[in-house]
């Protein structure tokens, strides 16, 4: 205890001279407020350009969707047809400047009753492609504002189609039942003086077993069902990739690739061990037949021009060879090996290509994982986005090594 | 689209405009007062002496020998006397929450590579662990060490005696309960839910009750000041007993905010407590205590006011950058980014004013290990505001976002700098306040080596991982899971850092109770009549 010491000695407390401020402190905070304030002006004129390009596309949103019918054409016929009814070349015929739209009214509502499954050539191309009816969907009165929007829009007439036409279409199509035989039979039964369209081959397109819609719906007992993650007509959804319309044997490589762990997949692994190989081929075989319309929209901001780019020519400077060499043009796939990346949901899309680059990173030489290694992450979304934008591939279409 | 322009402009304009009117009148001299005003409180050849408390002659290297009693040091006295007891129970529980959130925070970090570890118990799970880790360490150790400093410090710039002590004592009494109850409630799951907001706002009151008595006795002591001028130190800490409460009550207030709003105010909430309620606790201790060990005044009184008013100026609003991709108008994310990178100019001007006046004493700076601590402090204020200012931006963010980097920075400015700066503070206060010397003298030293080594690793480790985890996660052609697996060496290296620190903390209370145990001395309480 002896050597504690009282601290009396302290002495000196603090105090602040008058200095003067080092010129660079100034400088720094100047060159800050300038920087602070050029970053603020870029970000709101950004906002500002932005917001006004919002205003804008929601005006003519607003105007187009405005008119009767034109909702039901976006959600029902725009993602074959596109929006502006240009169809696609070699899959979809055009709305616009089609000779079938121009006629009399009832050609269009018994187009959109009874659906068309069979080749049919309009304005001088040649299509072979599968259109759905519509008649169990939407109702007399829909159908009459769809009509009546088309062929105001794309057929130059102004003329309203009335529910109770429809409804008189409908007791007819009562009366024939299933699709129209392609262009042959409408040119026979409504439009004699139609060019001269091919003619109708019986299609190869079985009825499915109720089995495998129950597979579909309710899954095995030892998984999940198809439907849960990749929807109800195999449309999909996120990461689960669309399905429908893909070639059958491609469908079934892979349910055993993922059976067998050739292909690593924590949500599919489960699923395909469970089934066995009869339901594969089944399960295969039915959603290769699937017509379902796109359900992929574009998500990851990708740009859709270097996408475009990429799908079509590639990139030479970086190795990059366009998707459409091997996967066909439009994307629609060259079975068996390649299969179609059109209207593919582009998560998946993605994830799927930055799975290649990875295996190309663990040392694989595999075409795939060689292309994959040398897009970056901007490239694959933009990649993923455009295929979004495509058309489904039409079921039926297929080359004949996928038919068996 | 307009008024939301607008608001951006008027908000850093104003801002702006304040900065520069700042600056005119520094250059233009219109803070004028006397040199013999701010230099009332010491006589001329006082200068120049290291004042160290933990270097007592037994250990031979006492720097100044007896000497006589001047009218200055009876009035220190006097003042000592006057907070002493109330500054015991705040840091006494400080300390004590200091070690039992150090072994909290160790827990949590063992879990990250230790996942199986301790998960019985619900109240033992990372989730709970974790969020008691911060509120112990955050609401008992610095804001109570923090309160405690301040209470000690502010008497003797304001030459006054501590008005109303008893209240403080009761304050932190209430404060104390509060923290109990909040750290029972989040142990059982009971949390408001909201990151640095957990405890339950039903018990934010005592909170609250606890600060506003800590808070009376010092605006109390500030009106009966017997100095014109006030010393950095005291702007400091009366903005920061301004600031802290209207933060702490407005983001607790239930039912207000809802969604994207409630974590704007959450985030501007948490990162206020840091550089409006810690950050000016710290720095008003670092501007007493550096000059006050070295005896050497700081750099300049213009950088003094270029700091303390460029960080009221800019620092509110910087907190939305943690919401950077988030879902809330660009507009507010990018003034905040603009306002955290602005936050250079207060950074500097205080960097310079306390740097200089240590790199021209270097002497002191081996000699002295409060004033090592100190100082190492602030130069880890420096580096974590820096550090801030660039992970604000969002290309920085991108990286860091999410990652174990921005834990790395968070542990630097309120590990490194404030806690720092709080032991330094504590090992020369304690002396004063008791009469007698450090008990364990030899434990100061390995303290002080125990928290750098440990702390260096630690900063180390989760700045390297943490990038590399963010380099990884942005890597699509990586599964997420590397993200983890590269982290696992980074996390065992944390582990290693924190136990030291922890070790080093636990050589710090042995001392601290050591001390107090032996209560005050008997010349030291006589000061009290005086």
């Amino acid at each position: 205890m002896s050597d504690d010491r009282r601290p009396v000695d302290e002495r000196f407390e603090p105090y602040e001279p008058r200095r003067r401020v080092p010129l660079p402190v100034y400088w720094i905070a100047i060159a800050l407020a300038i920087w602070g304030t050029l970053t603020l002006w870029r970000d709101a004129h950004a906002g500002f350009i932005a917001g006004r390009q919002r205003g804008d596309e929601a005006a003519a949103d607003t105007r187009r969707a405005a008119a009767p019918g034109a909702d039901l054409f976006l959600a029902r016929c725009s993602s074959c047809h596109q929006p502006d009814g240009s169809g696609i070349a070699g899959a979809v015929p055009p709305l616009a400047g089609s000779p079938l739209v121009k006629a009399d009214p009832s050609v269009v509502v018994r187009i959109l009753l009874r659906g068309i499954d069979g080749p049919i050539t309009v304005a001088g191309q040649h299509f072979d492609g599968h259109m759905p009816s519509f008649a169990s969907v939407l109702d007399d009165d829909q159908l009459a504002r769809i009509a009546t929007y088309v062929r105001a829009r794309f057929g130059d007439n102004a003329s309203a189609v009335s529910p109770s036409d429809v409804a008189a279409a409908r007791a007819w199509a009562a009366g024939h039942p299933g699709p129209w035989r392609g262009g042959d039979e409408i040119r026979a039964a409504l439009m004699p003086l139609l060019e001269p369209q091919p003619a109708y081959v019986a299609s190869l397109i079985a009825a499915p077993d109720p089995s495998i819609l129950a597979l579909v719906q309710h899954g095995t007992g030892g998984g999940w069902s198809c439907a849960s993650c990749h929807g109800d007509l195999g449309e999909g959804h996120g990461d689960a990739p669309r399905i429908a319309g893909l070639s059958s044997p491609y469908l079934l490589a892979q349910l055993r690739a993922f059976a067998g762990g050739a292909r690593t997949s924590d949500a599919m692994a489960p699923v395909a061990t469970s089934l066995a190989d009869a339901q594969k081929i089944a399960l295969a075989s039915y959603y290769s037949q699937l017509a379902t319309p796109s359900a992929s929209v574009p998500a990851l901001q990708g740009a859709l021009d270097r996408g475009e780019a990429l799908a079509l020519d590639g990139d030479s400077a970086k190795g990059i060879p366009a998707c459409f060499s091997c996967h066909g043009s439009s994307g629609f796939g060259v079975a068996p090996a390649f299969p179609p990346i059109a209207a593919q949901q582009p998560a998946y899309t993605a994830g799927r290509l930055a799975g290649f680059a990875r295996q190309a990173k663990q040392g694989s030489h595999a075409l795939m994982p060689s292309v994959a290694a040398r897009l970056d992450d901007a490239d694959r979304r933009a990649i993923a986005d455009y295929l979004a934008t495509l058309p489904p591939v039409p079921t039926g279409t297929a080359p004949p090594a996928e038919q068996h | 689209m307009l008024t939301l322009g607008l608001f951006v402009v008027i908000s850093f304009v104003v801002s702006l405009a304040a900065l520069a009117a700042l600056i005119w009148a520094i250059s233009s001299d219109q803070f004028s007062f006397s040199q013999r005003q701010a230099r009332i409180i010491f006589e001329p050849d006082e200068e120049g002496q290291l004042d160290d408390p933990t270097i007592s002659p037994r250990n031979g290297r006492s720097t100044h020998g007896n000497i006589e009693p001047t009218k200055f040091d009876l009035l220190r006295s006097s003042i000592d006397a006057s907070t002493a007891r109330p500054v015991s129970v705040l840091i006494g529980s400080a300390v004590l929450w200091l070690v039992i959130g150090s072994a909290f925070g160790l827990i949590a970090s063992l879990k990250l590579h230790l996942p199986d570890w301790l998960d019985t118990q619900a109240w033992l799970t990372f989730g709970r662990v974790r969020t008691l880790h911060l509120t112990l360490v955050i609401y008992g150790w610095l804001s109570m060490a923090g309160i405690g400093i301040a209470m000690w410090v502010t008497p003797r710039i304001f030459q006054a005696p501590l008005q109303s002590p008893t209240l403080a004592i009761w304050g932190t009494i209430f404060w104390n309960i509060g923290l109990v109850a909040g750290v029972i409630a989040i142990a059982c799951g009971w949390s408001d839910g909201e990151e640095w907001l957990e405890i339950p706002w039903q018990i934010d009151g005592l909170l609250a009750i606890g600060g506003a008595l800590c808070a009376v006795p010092l605006i109390r002591t500030a009106f009966t000041r017997n100095v014109e001028h006030i010393y950095v130190s005291g702007w400091y800490y009366l903005a920061a007993l301004c600031w802290f409460p209207a933060l702490f009550v407005i983001a607790n207030i239930p039912g207000i905010f809802v969604g994207a709003e409630q974590a704007t105010v959450n985030w501007w909430f948490a990162h206020n407590v840091l550089g409006l309620w810690l950050t000016p606790l710290g720095l008003g201790a670092a501007y007493y205590f550096i000059p006050k060990i070295i005896g050497k005044p700081v750099y300049s009184y213009a950088l003094s006011l270029l700091g303390f008013w460029a960080l009221a100026l800019f620092y509110s609003q910087v907190g939305i950058h943690h919401l950077i991709g988030g879902p809330v108008p660009t507009w507010v994310v990018t003034l905040s980014i603009v306002q955290s990178v602005m936050m250079f100019v207060p950074v500097i001007a205080v960097a310079i004013n306390q740097h200089v006046v240590v790199a021209r004493n270097m002497w002191a700076f081996r000699a002295s290990i409060p004033l090592r601590f100190i100082s190492l402090g602030a130069i880890m204020y420096t580096a974590a505001s820096f550090e801030g200012s660039l992970e604000a931006l969002r290309s920085v963010n991108t990286v860091t976002h999410f990652t174990q980097f921005t834990v790395g920075h968070a542990h630097l400015g309120a590990y490194g700098f404030t806690s720092f700066v709080f032991f330094g503070c504590l090992y020369y206060m304690l002396p004063r306040i008791t009469g007698r010397d450090w008990p364990l003298p030899s434990l100061i030293a390995a303290h002080f080596w125990l928290v750098v080594g440990g702390f260096s690793i630690y900063f180390v480790a989760l700045t390297i991982g943490g990038w590399l985890q963010g380099e990884a996660m942005l890597d699509a052609t990586r599964p997420f899971s590397a993200s983890v697996i590269l982290l696992k060496p980074f996390l065992e290296g944390r582990s290693v850092g924190g136990a030291l620190m922890t070790l080093g903390h636990l050589l710090f209370a042995a001392n601290v109770i050591a001390m107090f145990a032996r209560g005050r001395h008997p010349a030291s309480a006589e000061g009290s009549v005086a």
